[in-house]
C-alpha cells in the first residue's frame, strides 16, 4: 500500500477515525494500530506477516529472558542477533552469496555448485510431503525487511546495554516494530523514542495537524511531481546507457541524484506527516543533504536514522575514534561499506559504500584544515560534495541490462562513456531542470542565513509555495502508482 | 508560523524540526485559506476553462477518434449540442461513423433528409452498452428534456466475450464501466488495481479530474500525434514551453476517414457463427436497459434504433439465434412503451462489417428512421 494512492487514503480514513476513538485506552489503541499496521504490511503479501511477527516475537522474548537471567544476557542477545541477521541474510543476501561462491567454485574447476537458496525450503516441503506444484519458485525479498529488522534489533541491543526499559506488553512491542507510517522505509525508529509514545495517550495538538498536513503535502509533491518525473529521464538513460553520450549520461545521473532524494525523503516526509496527524513524533531523516559542505556533513543529513544506527551499533562498538587515527579510519571505512551492503546485495552497493568510505577518509582531514573551513567558499564546498555524491550514485543506480551486461559492468560503461564520448544535445527537459533548481535554490537560501530564511518563512511565500504545489499536483502531475525506491531495501 | 502551543512538551533536539528542517509550515488559518483555494480550483477551474477554450460546433461535428477517451470533452460537447440541436443520436461507433466521413454518418443523413440541422452525432467510438451507460450517467448530464435516438447494437450480445463475461479480455472504455459492483468478469478486481479503480470512481464524479485529463489528452501529442501527458510531452519537446500547446486551440471535429469504406465481403470476412448470449443475466443488455431508464428519468423522449445487424454475415445456424435476441429486445421495448425501429437487414453490400453500414447504408437507414419517428418529433 503506497501513501500516494487512493487505497491508502481510504485505509487511513478508516484507521484514523477508529484511532481517534480508541486512543484514550492504551491497550485498545495499540491493538488497533497493530491490526492496521499488519493490514498495511500484509497488503503486498500476507505471507510476509509471518516473518514480521516471527522476528518481533523472538526479540520480545529475548529481552524478557535477558531481564530474568542476568548471567545469560549475552546468549539471548546473540540469539536475537543471529535470528535477525539469519532472516535478513537468507532473504536478502543468500542469492548474491550463492552466485558469487558458485562463480568462485567454477573458477577453481569445482564440479560442485551450491544450490539456489530456494532449494532449502522446497526440500523441507518435499520432506513434509507437499507436492512439487506448491514449491516456491524463488526467494522473494520481503518489502522493507532491512528497516523493521534494524528497528527491532536496536531494541534488543539497547535492552542488553540497559539503556531502555523492557517492554512488557507484547502487543505494544508488535506495534512498535510494525508501526505502519514508518514500517517499510523508515525512519528506523529507536525504542527510546517510539515506545514511550506508544505507552501513553498521544495528544493531538493543532500544531500536529498543521505540521502533519504540511509534511504530507511536501512529501507527496516530492514523490509524485518530482521523483516520478525525474525517473522518466533517468530510467530511459540507465536502461540503455550505450545509446547515450556524455551529457545525457551526466544529466541522467544528476536526475537520479535528485530522484532518489525526492523519492526517499518524500516517503519520510509523508511517514512523519501521517504519524504527526496521529500525535506521534518520528525522527528527522533528511535535512537538506545536497547543501552539505563535507561528506561527514552529508551523512549527518542523509538517511539520518540509518546513519545514527550504524554510528551507535557499528562504529562506536568498533571503537569509534578513540584509538588513534588508523583505527578511526578503519572503523569509518568498515561502517560505510557495511552501510553500502545494507542497501542491497550487489557489488555495486559494496562499491558505492566503499567510495563513500574512501571519500570520507580522504576528506576528513581536509575538512579540519583552516583553508577548507575558512578560505574555500561554502558554495564551492557544497558543489564539491554534491558532485562526489552524484558520481557515487552511478553505482547505486546501475542495473543489469537486457543484453546480459551486469550492473557493475553497466556502471563502468556509464563512467567510461561520460569521459570518452562527445557532449552532444542531451534532450534534458527544461521543466525538470527548473523544478530541481528551484528546490535547490530554496534549500540554499534556507541554509544561507537568518535573513534569507526569514524571507522564505514570510507567510505569503509559504502559502504561495503550497498553492503552487497543489496546483501543479492537480493539473500537471500524473497519478502515480510507482513504488518507492527504498522499498527494495 | 512555527508557534509552540501552550502546554506542548519540549521535544528532544533531533525531533524538533523547527530549527533544522526546511519543511513548509502553515498555521491553521493558512490551511483554511489553502483549502478554500483548492475547492475554488476544483470547482471553478473547469468552468473558467470553458470560457477560455473555443469550441466550434460545426454541422456534422463528431468527437475526434483519438479523443474517444476524453470524456470531459464529450460532456462539454453534449452541453453545446443539447443547447443547439433538438435530437441527439446516441450510440457507439455505428452512430459515430466508423467507416465513413463525418458527412456520411447517420446524423448527417437525418439532417439532410429532414431538411434541417436538428440531429447531433452524439456517438462515441467503442462505447459498448456498459460503457455507454457510464458515459450517459457521468458525462451526459446535459442530455435532459431532449429527444434522443438511442442506438442498440446487437453485436454486444453476440458472444460471451462481447458481453464481458470472458476473464481478462481486453475491452474499450474501462473508465466508464462500474468499477466494483456489479463485478465484471472481463475486468477482474485485483488487489493491486483497487487504488486505480478508486481513482476512476473519483474521476467519474469530480469533473476537475476529467478536465485535467482533457487538458493533457487534447493538447499534448507525441511524435505520432497520439495524446500524452504533460511530463511525457516534455521528454519529447525538452526545450519547448510546456504551456504553449494550450494556446493551440481545441482539435477540430473529426474529418478523416479512419477505415477503408469497402464492403464486408471485399474485406474478406467470412460467415460467422456467433454464440449469442442469453439476455437474462447479460451485463450489456442490463446496461442498455439502464441507459434507457436513465434517459427517460431525465425527461428525454427516447426512440430506440435496433441494429440493423448484418444478418448476411451470419451462418445459417446463427440467424435464428439472432432473431430470438432481436425478438427479446423488441418485446422489452414494447413492454416499456418505447417507440423503436428494428428494421430488417440492409442489403449486403451496404455493410462494412457485422454492424457498421457504409455511407449508402446510413442514407437508407436515415430514411427508415425518419419515417418511424413518432409524430411531433
Amino acid at each position: 500500500m503506497l501513501f500516494h494512492t487512493w487505497v491508502f487514503f481510504v485505509f487511513f480514513l478508516i484507521v484514523y477515525s477508529v484511532y481517534l476513538v480508541v486512543k484514550r485506552n492504551n491497550r485498545l489503541m495499540n491493538v488497533w494500530l497493530m491490526i492496521a499496521s499488519y493490514t498495511f504490511y500484509g497488503w503486498w503479501n500476507p505471507y510476509y506477516l509471518l516473518l514480521l511477527f516471527g522476528t518481533s516475537a523472538i526479540d520480545y522474548l529475548m529481552v524478557l529472558a535477558m531481564e530474568r537471567s542476568q548471567k545469560t544476557r549475552k546468549l539471548w542477545l546473540v540469539i536475537s542477533l543471529v535470528s535477525n541477521f539469519g532472516f535478513l541474510g537468507y532473504f536478502k543476501y543468500s542469492g548474491f552469496i550463492t552466485e558469487n561462491l558458485n562463480t568462485f567454485l567454477g573458477t577453481l574447476g569445482s564440479p560442485y555448485l551450491i544450490p539456489d537458496p530456494v532449494y532449502y525450503p522446497n526440500m523441507l516441503m518435499g520432506l513434509m510431503g507437499v507436492p512439487e506444484s506448491h514449491f516456491f519458485e524463488a526467494v522473494i525479498l520481503p518489502i522493507g525487511i532491512s528497516f523493521h529488522t534494524f528497528q527491532s534489533m536496536s531494541y534488543t541491543i539497547d535492552a542488553y546495554r540497559g539503556t531502555i526499559q523492557t517492554e512488557r506488553s507484547f502487543i505494544r512491542f508488535l506495534t512498535f516494530v510494525s508501526f505502519f507510517p514508518q514500517l517499510v522505509a523508515g525512519p528506523i525508529e529507536r525504542a527510546r523514542n517510539l515506545l514511550p509514545q506508544l505507552q501513553s495517550e498521544p495528544k493531538i495538538t493543532r500544531l500536529d495537524i498543521t505540521d502533519g498536513l504540511a509534511l504530507f503535502l511536501v512529501g507527496f509533491f516530492k514523490k509524485v511531481a518530482l521523483a516520478d518525473y525525474l525517473s522518466m529521464y533517468a530510467d530511459k538513460v540507465y536502461q540503455d546507457p550505450a545509446h547515450f553520450q556524455a551529457a545525457g549520461l551526466t544529466l541522467a545521473t544528476f536526475a537520479f541524484a535528485w530522484q532518489i532524494y525526492f523519492d526517499f525523503s518524500g516517503y519520510t516526509d509523508m511517514a512523519r506527516g501521517i504519524a504527526r496527524l496521529m500525535g506521534f513524533h518520528l525522527m528527522l531523516n533528511f535535512n537538506n543533504p545536497y547543501v552539505a559542505t563535507g561528506l561527514g556533513d552529508f551523512w549527518a543529513r542523509w538517511h539520518i536514522s540509518l546513519s545514527t544506527w550504524f554510528k551507535d551499533y557499528v562504529y562506536y562498538p568498533l571503537g569509534g575514534n578513540r584509538h588513534g587515527w588508523l583505527r578511526t579510519y578503519r572503523n569509518m571505512f568498515l561502517t560505510m561499506v557495511i552501510s553500502g551492503i545494507w542497501h542491497g546485495a550487489n557489488w555495486t552497493f559494496v562499491i558505492w559504500g566503499a567510495l563513500h568510505a574512501v571519500g570520507r577518509v580522504l576528506t576528513r582531514e581536509l575538512e579540519r584544515t583552516y583553508f577548507y573551513r575558512e578560505v574555500v567558499p561554502t558554495f564551492v564546498k557544497q558543489l564539491l560534495v554534491f558532485t562526489f555524491v552524484t558520481f557515487t550514485w552511478i553505482f547505486f543506480r546501475a542495473q543489469d541490462l537486457k543484453d546480459g551486461t551486469s550492473a557493475l559492468q553497466a556502471a563502468w560503461l556509464i563512467i567510461r562513456r561520460i569521459f570518452t564520448t562527445a557532449w552532444t544535445n542531451p534532450q534534458f527537459p527544461i521543466l525538470m531542470l527548473v523544478l530541481v533548481l528551484a528546490v535547490w535554490a530554496y534549500q540554499f537560501l534556507y541554509n544561507a542565513g537568518v535573513k534569507t530564511r526569514a524571507v522564505l518563512e514570510f507567510a505569503p511565500v509559504r502559502v504561495g509555495l503550497v498553492v503552487v504545489m497543489i496546483t501543479y499536483l492537480a493539473i500537471v502531475a500524473q497519478p502515480s502508482t510507482k513504488a518507492f525506491i527504498y522499498f527494495q531495501f | 508560523m512555527g508557534e509552540r502551543e501552550p502546554g506542548q512538551r519540549q521535544l528532544p533536539p533531533e525531533l524538533d524540526t523547527e530549527a533544522r528542517s526546511n519543511a513548509i509550515r502553515l498555521s491553521g488559518w493558512e490551511w483554511v485559506g489553502v483549502g478554500l483555494f483548492a475547492v475554488l480550483l476544483i470547482v471553478a477551474g473547469p468552468r473558467l476553462w470553458k470560457m477560455f477554450e473555443r469550441f466550434d460546433l460545426e454541422p456534422d461535428y463528431r468527437i475526434p477518434k483519438d479523443l474517444s477517451n476524453d470524456y470531459w470533452l464529450y460532456d462539454r460537447y453534449m452541453e453545446l449540442a443539447a443547447a443547439h440541436y433538438d435530437t441527439l443520436v446516441v450510440g457507439d461507433s455505428v452512430v459515430w461513423g466508423e467507416y465513413v466521413r463525418r458527412d456520411q454518418t447517420l446524423s448527417h443523413y437525418l439532417n439532410e433528409q429532414a431538411g434541417r440541422d436538428g440531429f447531433a452525432n452524439a456517438g462515441l467510438d467503442g462505447t459498448h452498452p456498459a460503457a455507454l451507460a457510464g458515459l450517459l450517467e457521468f458525462y451526459g448530464a446535459s442530455i435532459k428534456g431532449k429527444k434522443v435516438v438511442l442506438h442498440c447494437n446487437p453485436l454486444w450480445l453476440s458472444s460471451p466475450k462481447a458481453d464481458l463475461r470472458v476473464e481478462d479480455a481486453n475491452f474499450n472504455h474501462p473508465r466508464l464501466v462500474p468499477q466494483f459492483v456489479p463485478p465484471i468478469p472481463s475486468y477482474p478486481l485485483e488487489r493491486e488495481k483497487i487504488s486505480q479503480r478508486l481513482g476512476i470512481v473519483v474521476e467519474q464524479r469530480v469533473p476537475f479530474e476529467g478536465w485535467t485529463a482533457h487538458l493533457q489528452q487534447a493538447y499534448y501529442r507525441d511524435p505520432s500525434d497520439l495524446p500524452i501527458d504533460i511530463p511525457t510531452w516534455t521528454l519529447h519537446h525538452p526545450y519547448a514551453n510546456p504551456l504553449k500547446p494550450l494556446t493551440r486551440g481545441l482539435p477540430p471535429s473529426d474529418f478523416r476517414l479512419h477505415a477503408e469504406p469497402i464492403t464486408w465481403t471485399a474485406r474478406g470476412i467470412s460467415k460467422q457463427d456467433y454464440p449469442w448470449v442469453d439476455l437474462d443475466g447479460s451485463l450489456q443488455w442490463q446496461s442498455f436497459q439502464r441507459s434507457v431508464e436513465m434517459l427517460r428519468r431525465r425527461g428525454n423522449q427516447v426512440f430506440v434504433l435496433v441494429g440493423p445487424f448484418n444478418e448476411h454475415l451470419l451462418s445459417a445456424k446463427s440467424v435464428p439465434e439472432y432473431q430470438k435476441v432481436k425478438g427479446r429486445i423488441e418485446a422489452w421495448l414494447k413492454q416499456k412503451n418505447l417507440p423503436y425501429l428494428a428494421p430488417p437487414a440492409l442489403a449486403s453490400d451496404l455493410y462494412a462489417d457485422a454492424s457498421h453500414p457504409l455511407a449508402a447504408g446510413y442514407a437508407r437507414l436515415a430514411q427508415q428512421v425518419l419515417k418511424s419517428l413518432p409524430s411531433g418529433w
